[in-house]
């Protein structure tokens, strides 16, 4: 299925159904597939073509929803990123997928021109103001491609083709792109709303941003059932969110470790009701198991659903079913439909319970691969096989327990960041000699991005330059929390950094100057 | 209490020297410049700062949603009742 009919079907089968709601504003299936058809029609008029990239840096909002489906219904490949990306770090996207258009607020567009960054030939769509002279120089404004009426000409197109490309973070320091079909999305869209048990009656808080893989599964979910997203981006000031779980009396939450952390601690969640409330998700890395039990204390009706999932999966590979989790506490759960997991030894073979080997996941739902990244596809797809680099063990009963990442890669926030995206930034500055970055244990967001730093001989920085340095080319959330300065960093004979040792010195920090 | 508050903001999330970016009455909500694990971050440095308890229920854009909410919010805090 093309993942655009999730919503022409929802349209057709509930016009008057709410789509969105985000404070007072709610939009209807009928009126977001309208807008989304004009949308779809004006990139055709602007000559956007099937298969071509339009990049979306757009927060949680309706505006987001009609040109993700818009970019969709044109045929064109929608590419989804984060709204306040720094210009560097969009440059570098921009560079890897050659968007046609990018689909953004005004000021995102100002800072790409201010640091001049502005990819080759693409098309703006400004959701916003825009003056007479950013139309002249090819700007055009959202709300008038909302006019246009024409009907979209993508000629045949196939679930084979791309529908979307979600940047994460890549070994080689540059992102990389999972591309994902049409088939991969609709596939492990309706895995989950199987297994989730999602009707159109079902409403859910949105605080997941949609560019994330995990956000945006919670969009088509509930898009394919017809289903109510309920939108708010205040989640740093969480009881306004839960005053809206209330008071639009929610169906479901989703949420990452760090949500549920600042949920159970710092919140009024544990004096508040929520009696509407039917089912909790919980995905993106390991969250204690004891806070599920502090959140069953608070909702006791509700189900919560503790998953496993990777970007190159389209979001989900696995889940523990609700009534499972005191009995299989700590497991990731069982494949979802669809999907075969296997963990395997270091020779291909299953291991037996209680062995550790790498998850390793077959189904409609695997990525096609990095985009323009073939040599990094194959490292990770054989045999049509997605090699996870997550290591597991099961138990008898086939369910997986996590124990480690294969790789160096860094979980914060729920976010998959590789180190060497972040020493790269650092050895731009003409006074770093090296640079090693690792993950400290974090009780909210999990592991916590600790720098070390060599310094070249005689050169000064102090830590606030290189984080200001950091700021300008990296997203927040891939923000070094401290800066270390050290003589040099421990090594291998292989001149290898041992990043084992930094991780132990960070546990006696007082080797180190900060 | 303004300057330490802004010295703090512009040193973790701003990361800018210049002082011009941020005015006291901007919404941090609204700039996009501090995320929720941020304000984690910015609630435990007003109470080691400046001696407070903040409450769950205190965590409200009507406290916390600028620097000027801030400064007025500790000053009430810190006043006996």
């Amino acid at each position: 299925m093309l993942v655009d009919k999730l919503l022409t079907h929802s349209a057709e089968r509930r016009p008057t159904g709410i789509a969105l709601v985000q404070g007072e504003a709610r939009v209807s299936y009928g009126e977001l597939c309208d807008k989304a058809i004009r949308m779809a029609s004006a990139l055709g008029e602007l000559g956007i073509r099937r298969g071509e990239r339009v990049a979306i840096a757009l927060e949680n909002s309706i505006e987001y929803l009609i040109a993700h489906f818009g970019v969709l219904m044109s045929g064109g490949v929608s590419v989804p990123i984060y709204h306040n990306t720094p210009a560097a770090s969009f440059a570098k996207i921009a560079a890897d997928c050659a968007p046609s258009a990018v689909i953004a607020r005004p000021k995102f567009r100002g800072d790409i021109i201010k640091f001049g960054e502005e990819p080759a030939q693409a098309r703006y769509i400004i959701a916003g103001p825009v003056a007479d002279t950013e139309k002249e120089s090819g700007c055009v404004s959202f709300e008038e491609c909302l006019r246009s009426s024409g009907v979209p000409n993508t000629g045949v197109r196939s679930t084979d083709d791309l529908a979307t490309i979600i940047y994460t973070s890549g070994t080689t320091g540059d992102p990389k792109g999972v591309m994902l079909s049409h088939r991969n999305l609709s596939a492990n869209t309706r895995s989950i709303v199987k297994y989730l048990e999602l009707t159109a009656s079902d409403s859910v808080m949105v605080v997941l941003p949609f560019y994330y893989s995990y956000g945006n599964s919670v969009l088509l979910s509930h898009v394919m059932q017809g289903a109510t997203l309920v939108a708010d981006n205040r989640f740093m000031y969480p009881n306004k969110v839960l005053e809206a779980i209330a008071a639009e009396r929610v169906t479901g939450f989703a949420g990452v470790p760090s949500t549920f952390a600042i949920l159970c601690h710092r919140s009024s969640f544990k004096n508040m009701s929520f009696p509407a409330l039917r089912y909790m998700t919980q995905a993106g890395g390991a969250m204690p198991h004891e806070m599920a039990f502090e959140l069953l204390k608070v909702v006791p009706h509700a189900k919560i659903y503790i998953m496993y999932g990777q970007t190159e999966a389209s979001a989900r590979l696995s889940y523990l079913p609700p009534q499972d989790i005191y009995r299989k506490s700590g497991s990731v759960g069982t494949a979802i439909p669809g999907v075969t997991l296997e963990v395997l030894d270091e020779n291909g073979h299953s291991v037996k319970p209680g062995e550790t080997g790498e998850i390793v996941a077959s189904g409609d739902n695997i990525m096609t691969g990095y985009w323009g990244k073939p040599a990094e596809t194959e490292a990770v797809l054989r045999s049509g096989k997605l090699h996870t680099g997550d290591m597991a063990t099961v138990d008898e009963d086939g369910y997986i327990y996590i124990m480690s990442r294969k790789t160096e890669m860094i979980k914060s926030g729920a976010h998959r960041i590789a180190p060497r995206e972040i020493e790269e930034v650092l050895l731009k500055s003409s006074s770093v000699f090296e640079a090693a970055v690792v993950g400290r244990p974090d009780a909210i967001l999990g592991e916590a991005i600790c720098a070390f730093v060599v310094l070249k001989d005689g050169a000064t920085a102090t830590a606030q330059e290189l984080l200001r340095l950091c700021h300008d080319n990296l997203p927040p959330y891939k923000m070094p929390k401290e800066i270390f300065f050290i003589k040099f960093l421990p090594k291998t004979e292989n001149m290898k950094v041992k990043k084992a040792d930094l991780k132990k010195i960070l546990q006696t920090s007082d080797e180190v100057e900060k | 209490m303004r300057e330490e508050v802004r010295e703090f903001i512009f040193k973790n999330f701003l990361f800018d020297d210049s002082g011009d970016s941020l005015d006291d009455n901007d919404s941090f909500l609204e700039k996009g410049i501090i995320d929720s694990t941020g304000m984690l971050e910015l609630v435990a440095f007003l109470e080691e700062k400046f001696g407070v308890r903040i409450e769950d229920e205190e965590l409200v854009p009507e406290n916390l949603d600028s620097v000027a909410r801030l400064v007025d919010f500790i000053t009430r805090k810190k006043v006996p009742s």
